[in-house]
């Protein structure tokens, strides 16, 4: 260890990458590729110095000791005085498989996703494509205090897409499933058929016309406003930045008494952790609790400069940086029935399923996309509508939550951030808002 | 007097021999094998909070091995080059589960193997220039009371190697200074970025500009839902283009069912003051290559001339199966796998025009492009550093904007292009004026 070194640690991370994609009947690729790649990080006499290398398992101890150096180099053209609080450290077990992928024959694998493809293409459907992925990884993290843990995961699942058309009209439905521990492809034909369903079904659906109103999040979509609304917003580094309008806010009133959101990277779904990208134990975190601002998510560094929260929640692609991530984050459930949910509505729109969305945390306004809707008309679901998105003001938009339903359920996605991709879950039960804008191009 | 660009003998540091290697095996398992390497390096310094808290660096290395054996296509890749064979058997074992389809073999050397287009000899990954131009930037936001949250400077330089066993062997050096600031000012952001293949780019500009946004946006007021002329910047249209008309130029999703010009080839699909064109040979071009990710010469392909559509993209497999003649549009975002249909420098031009006249809203950014739907074009998207402007006034600020349009519609009804061209990534294209769309305000 260099002399200008305060602490060092390594996350050395390798494995294998299978996917398959299906298109129109035509099995346009299947195979693995390989990855060994190492962040080595060292916390010099004010900021960090890191480097990315790749190969890392051939490594020896001179080879990392010129790694560490090359790192210390960069270290000491820092200039502002980083801290670390001082961890917990557990690692987690990680959940069992249900079935083994990894002895599944990749043939099999080709045909099981095929048969899925295939349910898909129903009339008027001009195209179908399902792809899967399998990914494992074997992580080792060491750092300079003497710490050592090592760990293995298996991310697996499929997505299928249906594209219908009519008279130039184009219109799609898309299914996922992803899960840790490795998804079975098998008996999933159903869900190829939904996804061709629900093309056919847009197909003659009207565009929603745009403006404020109120509306019902389906789970899917109302996971997606935890997420992109609150939970970024609540990542230490951004209120360490000044960028969250949720900064210096923790205690304050920022939403309806019924919303309390969770980020929880304990539970077994798609962004479970056993152990964080920093070697710190993980822990569920309440941001928000009955409409009060609890706790923010946290890394070492941002623990100890912001406060509010506990640590164990910074996450990394294989060789890249560990950045403040959320995992499983969702809405606790409430206790109104859906039914319940839709006749408080009485006239609105069910926003359902999610094409993805994004926040400007510093400016506090979000946007989503839901995949489709129904109107809802005197409490009763109505026809379906296309094109339906939301975008609002997070601070406005929580305290327009006026039931929460009791039917919370996760679903697995990816979220970006800083040009790195990790596998999270989001979730909720049905929710109401009083008030919401609603993009749409239809007219009266 | 600046150094010349081209001075890249005996600069690299990684050896290749084991290239021949992987060819040699390929064909004595009687494939067709294709030979990808990258190799870089770059140094990044990152502020957060108004000062340097990290400066980060790479090497790496990454191999791609593509192989067909009588039409099935197999790939696979790693960043250990000492996992040749376990790459190549990968790939092996890909191709034997692909379907067959029609193919007439990968290209020889017949690619123009030109000077460089894409790489810049001055630019050397080295953390002081990296917190160089970082400071720089900083400099530049100084000029507004703003607070600066975090940006970063990368150098980087790499090397692309491909070859084949049908006689091709390129290698090309590449370049690149990225630098991005985000500032804020009371809830008002301002994000602003620049990249360019070398060091001619001005730091300074690029934070004064990321601090005069968020700086001119704050308190900004409401204004009432209604259709408007809109101005999306360059950054703001590119996001609109990239999500939806691009990928609906691709050979592949065009064949496949999933591309809405499907049916358009030779008519109007767009203003006739819209021209989309791909420029594979622009000097210092981010994009830039004589030869695409599968070694078939580039050309400039005119995808949509004066709102006409003219041209598909393809690469080798996409041609090969359906009858048509790779237009040179293969890509690889890294070594992994196979390459895909994708482009090199996209260029949008058409005549200019007065993007302020009567009443407009505009836009530096949007907030959530990539949920527009690409088969339909629909979206809705928040409008990033919304301005008002009136009869030529100065612009006003708006509190919050989303755009509710048809891309596809919305490229048939430009007003005007501004004189503002610049890079955005791959793209290069100006302020575009579009007429009458529709905006959810209050």
């Amino acid at each position: 260890m260099g002399d200008a070194t305060k602490y060092y640690d390594i996350r050395h991370v390798k494995g294998q990458n299978t996917t398959i994609d299906v298109d129109n009947g035509h099995v346009e690729s299947a195979g693995t590729s390989f990855f060994d790649l190492a962040v080595i990080r060292v916390l010099g006499p004010r900021g960090w110095g890191i480097l990315t290398v790749d190969n890392f398992s051939s490594a020896g101890k001179d080879q990392t000791g010129v790694y560490l150096a090359e790192a210390e180099a960069h270290a000491l053209a820092t200039e502002q005085d980083v801290a670390l609080a001082d961890p917990a450290r557990a690692l987690l077990k990680v959940p069992p498989w249900g079935e083994d992928i990894r002895n599944m024959d990749l043939l099999e694998k080709v045909q099981l996703l095929s048969e899925i493809e295939g349910r898909a293409r129903l009339p008027s459907v001009v195209n179908t494509r399902a792809t899967y992925t399998e990914r494992l990884e074997e992580v080792r993290f060491t750092d300079s205090s003497g710490t050592e843990f090592s760990y293995e995961t298996c991310r697996s699942g499929y997505s299928v897409l249906a594209v219908a058309s009519r008279e130039g009209m184009m219109q799609m439905g898309y299914e996922r499933c992803h899960s840790i521990g490795g998804h079975s492809l098998r008996h999933q034909g159903d869900v190829g058929e939904k996804a061709g369903t629900r093309a056919v079904q847009l197909l003659d659906a009207k565009p929603v016309k745009g403006g404020r109103m109120r509306v019902v999040l389906d789970p899917q979509l109302a996971g997606v406003f935890a997420h992109e609304a609150v939970g970024h917003a609540s990542e230490g580094d951004l209120i360490h930045e000044g960028s969250s309008v949720l900064a210096g806010r923790t205690g304050d009133v920022i939403g309806s008494p019924l919303v309390t959101i969770v980020d929880d990277p304990t539970l077994h779904e798609f962004g479970f952790e056993p152990l964080d990208a920093e070697g710190s134990a993980v822990f569920r975190t309440e941001i928000i609790r009955q409409g009060v601002l609890s706790a923010f998510l946290h890394n070492r560094e941002t623990l100890l400069s912001v406060g509010h929260g506990v640590g164990g929640h910074s996450r990394a692609m294989a060789g890249d940086l560990p950045l403040v991530r959320m995992s499983n984050t969702f809405i606790e459930s409430g206790d109104a029935t859906y039914e319940e949910v839709l006749a408080a509505c009485h006239d609105g729109v069910l926003l359902k399923g999610s094409r993805g969305g994004q926040v400007d945390t510093g400016r506090g306004v979000f946007q989503f996309n839901a995949e489709y809707g129904y109107l809802i008309k005197d409490g009763e679901q109505g026809p379906m509508v296309r094109n339906v998105s939301l975008s609002g003001e997070i601070l406005q938009t929580l305290h327009a939550i006026s039931l929460v339903g009791d039917d919370l359920a996760m679903h697995a996605g990816y979220c970006g951030k800083g040009g790195q991709t990790v596998p999270v879950s989001d979730g909720a039960p049905h929710v109401l808002l009083d008030e919401a804008v609603v993009g749409g191009i239809g007219m009266d | 007097m600046a150094r010349p660009m081209y001075s890249w003998t005996k600069r690299w540091w990684v050896a290749l021999e084991w290239i021949e290697d992987v060819l040699i095996e390929g064909r004595r398992l009687g494939a067709e094998t294709e030979v990808y390497v990258t190799t870089g390096k770059s140094v990044t310094a990152e502020v957060r909070k108004g000062s340097i808290d990290r400066v980060s660096g790479a090497h790496g290395t990454g191999l791609g091995v593509r192989v067909i054996l009588e039409g099935r296509i197999g790939a696979s890749s790693t960043n250990d080059p000492h996992l040749w064979h376990r790459c190549l058997d990968a790939a092996i074992a890909a191709a034997n589960v692909a379907t067959s389809q029609p193919w007439e073999g990968l290209p020889g050397p017949g690619a123009k193997d030109g000077p460089p287009l894409s790489a810049d000899s001055r630019v050397v990954p080295e953390s002081s220039e990296t917190v160089r131009l970082v400071t720089e930037m900083m400099k530049g936001a100084a000029e507004y009371p703003v607070a600066v949250t975090s940006g970063s400077a990368t150098m980087a330089e790499g090397r692309t190697m491909l070859a084949n066993t049908s006689g091709a062997w390129y290698e090309v050096p590449h370049t690149v200074v990225s630098l991005s600031l985000e500032t804020i000012c009371g809830q008002s952001p301002g994000y602003e970025f620049g990249q360019s293949v070398g060091p001619d780019i001005d730091p300074v500009a690029i934070g004064k500009k990321a601090a005069s946004l968020a700086y001119r946006s704050q308190d900004g007021s409401e204004i009432p839902t209604g259709d408007y002329d809109v101005v999306l910047s360059p950054i703001a249209s590119s996001q609109l283009l990239g999500a939806v008309l691009l990928p609906a130029l691709s050979g592949r999703n065009v064949h496949a069912g999933r591309s809405p010009l499907a049916g358009s080839m030779g008519i109007s699909v767009a203003d006739p003051a819209f021209s989309l064109v791909d420029d594979p040979h622009l000097p210092r071009g981010l994009g830039s290559t004589w030869w695409d990710a599968e070694g078939t010469p580039t050309r400039r392909i005119p995808f949509i001339s004066e709102g006409i559509l003219t041209h598909f993209a393809y690469d080798r497999k996409t041609a090969f199966r359906y009858g048509a003649v790779s237009t040179g549009s293969a890509v690889r975002s890294g070594p992994g796998g196979a390459p895909a249909i994708g482009f090199h420098n996209i260029v949008v031009s058409g005549p200019g025009g007065d993007l302020q006249e009567g009443t407009v809203v505009c836009a530096h950014d949007l907030i959530g492009a990539h949920t527009a739907n690409p088969m339909s074009g629909d979206l809705s998207v928040e409008l990033a550093n919304p301005f008002l402007i009136r009869d030529g006034n100065p612009a006003q600020p708006v509190r919050k904007a989303m755009l509710s349009g048809n891309v596809f519609s919305m490229i048939r009804d430009i007003a005007a292009f501004g004189d503002d061209i610049r890079q955005i990534g791959g793209t290069y294209l100006p302020s575009i004026r579009f007429k009458r769309q529709h905006i959810v305000g209050i």
